[in-house]
Order: structure tokens, then C-alpha cells, then sequence
């Protein structure tokens, strides 16, 4: 197709996404080098989301959806500075390496039993965050082991801050075991709990400003430093 | 509202890896690219989804964003209008692929507009203009748009000429458009 000949009658149909395949590749390939086109597309496009955007459903995201979306690419700003998250990771690594095959087997009756996470657990965690009367409210981010897994830090403008959790009871001989990250290698051990479903773990250790927190799985008696991958984690609060 | 070369400015920040300028374009823009999302998709957990697949998505194409090709809130709503396509043909199950005529047969919802995305008061006049449509224009461009069929799709589920869909189309988003654009 020339630039002379614009597809005036398609590009309506175009802008909509309402054209086959075929039909699609025409008009694209002329579109590229057409600067008439290009500006009547954008304004077809543009009138188009517009009313898109007043159609659609205003809902409220999961507060947590911006804190996993940014946490997944802040990583890839800048590999030579290690982030909160590198750092976690070395402190984690450490553990004796005969260990590992038992706690990865544990991670994943972790990950299946959280996959069974009914719609009422979500709705009972939405709801106890949506009645935090004041202070703030971070989320961590679950890890790739337990994408079902939520948890929010809460900072209430007096007193100590908690977590909310939505996480499976921890299987026998185990808890749950909240982390303050400060700056340095070691994390703080912040508490331990053996609730399962949604629950409130207090934060045992001080939050200062920026540190980040960790949830992983530890022995019942709570360990002086993690000995699993973390299933929840925020690296700045 | 937020200003356009505001917007640009934070895509450019967006392709040199900036983190934080996602988290302030899904500030802006995230309540309603779930609305979007949640509308288009068989239930919230499936928006979530595709909402995370979506900003994924504008991370890695920031580079190839081109401000005369149309505003980021059409660029980013395009991306997960896409997004939730690609959801529902690949791994919807079945039964949730296709968006039912009368669930799409609606162009606008009854629900309010987010006003940092488009003020009350335009709001108001895209919905004038979306009702001063016929109701027939107006079917079409709702199952195209939201149900992502195309016209001869569109033509086959509503046992009407091809022809006629085409007609439709082509009236209804020129309608759109003349009528917009000349009160920006």
C-alpha cells in the first residue's frame, strides 16, 4: 500500500483492535510511514481509552499489587549496587548446605498448601487492612515459592508496629518468623508465630526508618538468624 | 489530572530502569488499568495477574513508547487491554475466554470515574457522547472493545452483514473522535 492511499475506511477498525490478522498487518505497515495516519490513529486511540477509562470498573487494586510491581524491577535498576533483597539472599545462603534439600522439600508443602488459600482468607486479610485507622501500611512482597502468601507491615503512628499475615499454619516443629532488616549483614530476629491463616504477629524488634522486614520458616524455637529463603519480604519500609 | 509531558518524563525514567517511576505511574494510572483489567477478566484474582504481566510489560516496551502516537494513559491501557486478551485465549479455562454478548454489550459501566485520570467533569461529557450514540454503534464498539472480538466475529455471534458491522465501526469511532478531540 502507497502513503498516498490512506486506509481512511480501516483505521477505525484498526484503532479498535477489531480488524483480522491480515487486515492488521496492511495497516500497520502503512501507518509506519504515514505521519497523517499516525496522528489520526492517535486521536482514534485516544478518544477510544478515553471512554475506556470512564467505562471501566473503578475497584480497588490489592494494596500490595504496587509494592510487588516495583519490588520485581527494582533489581534491574542498577546489578553493581547490592539491594536489600541481594543482601537477604547472602545471609541466606549460608546455611549448611545438607539443609538445603529438607528445606526446599519443606518450601514446597509451604507453596502447595498456600495454593489452597480460599476466598475468604483473602477477603478476612483485606478487610483487617482496610481497618487500620491510622499509620502506614507496606506490603512484602511474596517470593516466588509462595506467590499466594501476603503480608503487610503496619506502622501505627503510636506504638510498636505489626505485621497482618496471611500464611498456612507452619507444619509441626516449625513457625513463622518475622525479621527487621538494618543495615549490615545480620538480620534482627522480630518475633515468632504458629498461627496459620490470617493473623497479627507483633514486631518484637525497633523499626527504624527505611529498614526492611522478612517473614521466613524456622524451627519452633525461632532461630538468631534465618535458615530458610524468606516467603514475604520488603527491603525498605 | 496528570500532566502529559509529566507522563512522558516518567516513562523516560521508566526505560532507564527506574523502579520507582513505575510505582508513580501505577500511582496514576493502576486504579484504573485494574478497572480496565477487572472488567475484562473472569474475577479479581485473573486482573491481579494480568495487572503485574501488564507493568512487566511497560517496563520492558518504555523505550519504544512514542508520545505522537498518543498519550501514556493509552499507551499503558492498551498495553493491559492486551494483556487481557492474550490471558483469555492462552489460559483462561474455557468457560472464561469469551466474554458473553451481554456482558460486553455495554460500552460504559455504571460506576464513577477515577478522577485522577479523567476529571469529573470530562468524564461527564464522554459519557454525553457515548450515549448520543446509537445504541447499535454503541453494542459494537463495547464487544470489540471489551469482549476483543473483531468484526467479522462481531458479525457472525449478532447475525448481522459483515458490511453492516464495518459501517458501524467506521460511524461510531469517528463519532467518538470528531466529538472528543474538538473539546480538549
Amino acid at each position: 500500500m502507497s502513503v498516498e492511499r490512506h486506509p481512511t475506511e480501516d483505521l477505525p477498525a484498526y484503532a479498535l483492535g477489531a480488524l483480522d490478522e491480515s487486515e492488521r498487518e496492511t495497516i500497520a505497515a502503512h501507518v509506519e510511514g504515514c505521519a497523517q495516519c499516525t496522528r489520526d490513529l492517535a486521536q482514534f486511540e485516544d478518544a477510544l481509552y478515553e471512554a475506556a477509562a470512564v467505562g471501566a470498573v473503578d475497584v480497588q487494586p490489592p494494596r500490595d499489587l504496587r509494592t510487588r510491581i516495583v519490588l520485581r524491577h527494582r533489581g534491574a535498576r542498577s546489578p553493581a549496587a547490592p539491594s536489600w533483597t541481594a543482601r537477604i539472599a547472602g545471609v541466606l545462603l549460608r546455611p549448611v548446605p545438607l539443609a538445603v534439600p529438607a528445606v526446599l522439600a519443606l518450601l514446597l508443602v509451604v507453596s502447595f498448601a498456600i495454593v489452597g488459600t480460599n476466598r475468604q482468607q483473602i477477603d478476612t486479610y483485606e478487610r483487617t487492612l482496610a481497618g487500620v485507622a491510622d499509620g502506614r501500611v507496606v506490603a512484602l512482597a511474596p517470593t516466588s515459592a509462595n506467590p499466594d502468601a501476603r503480608a503487610s507491615v503496619v506502622i501505627p503512628k503510636q506504638g510498636q508496629p505489626y505485621l497482618v499475615v496471611r500464611l498456612p499454619t507452619p507444619p509441626s516443629g516449625k513457625t513463622w518468623e518475622a525479621w527487621v532488616l538494618k543495615p549490615g549483614p545480620k538480620a534482627v530476629p522480630a518475633g515468632t508465630s504458629t498461627a496459620g491463616d490470617v493473623f497479627v504477629l507483633p514486631l518484637t524488634a525497633p523499626l527504624g526508618a527505611g529498614d526492611g522486614v522478612a517473614i521466613t520458616l524456622e524451627p519452633s524455637a525461632g532461630s538468631p538468624q534465618p535458615t530458610t529463603q524468606p516467603v514475604l519480604l520488603v527491603d525498605r519500609t | 489530572m496528570p500532566d502529559k509531558a509529566d507522563d512522558v518524563r516518567l516513562i523516560e525514567r521508566v526505560a532507564d530502569g527506574d523502579a520507582e517511576a513505575l510505582g508513580e505511574l501505577y500511582d496514576r494510572y493502576g486504579r484504573v488499568a485494574f478497572g480496565v483489567l477487572y472488567r475484562m477478566l473472569p474475577g479479581p484474582e485473573a486482573a491481579e495477574e494480568v495487572a503485574q504481566d501488564a507493568f512487566h510489560a511497560v517496563w520492558r516496551q518504555a523505550r519504544s513508547y512514542r508520545a505522537d502516537r498518543g498519550s501514556v494513559r493509552t499507551w499503558l491501557l492498551a498495553i493491559c487491554r492486551n494483556a487481557a486478551i492474550d490471558w483469555r485465549r492462552t489460559r483462561g479455562k474455557r468457560s472464561e475466554r469469551e466474554v458473553t454478548i451481554d456482558a460486553a454489550a455495554e460500552l460504559l459501566s455504571d460506576a464513577r470515574v477515577e478522577e485522577r485520570v479523567v476529571s469529573a467533569m470530562r468524564a461527564e461529557r464522554v459519557r454525553a457522547v457515548v450515549r448520543e450514540l446509537p445504541d447499535e454503534q454503541r453494542q459494537v464498539l463495547a464487544l470489540a472493545f471489551w469482549g476483543g472480538y473483531s468484526q467479522s466475529e462481531i458479525a457472525a455471534r449478532t447475525n448481522t452483514p459483515l458490511g453492516t458491522v464495518k459501517s458501524r465501526v467506521r460511524l461510531a469511532m469517528n463519532k467518538l473522535r470528531e466529538r472528543l478531540e474538538e473539546e480538549r
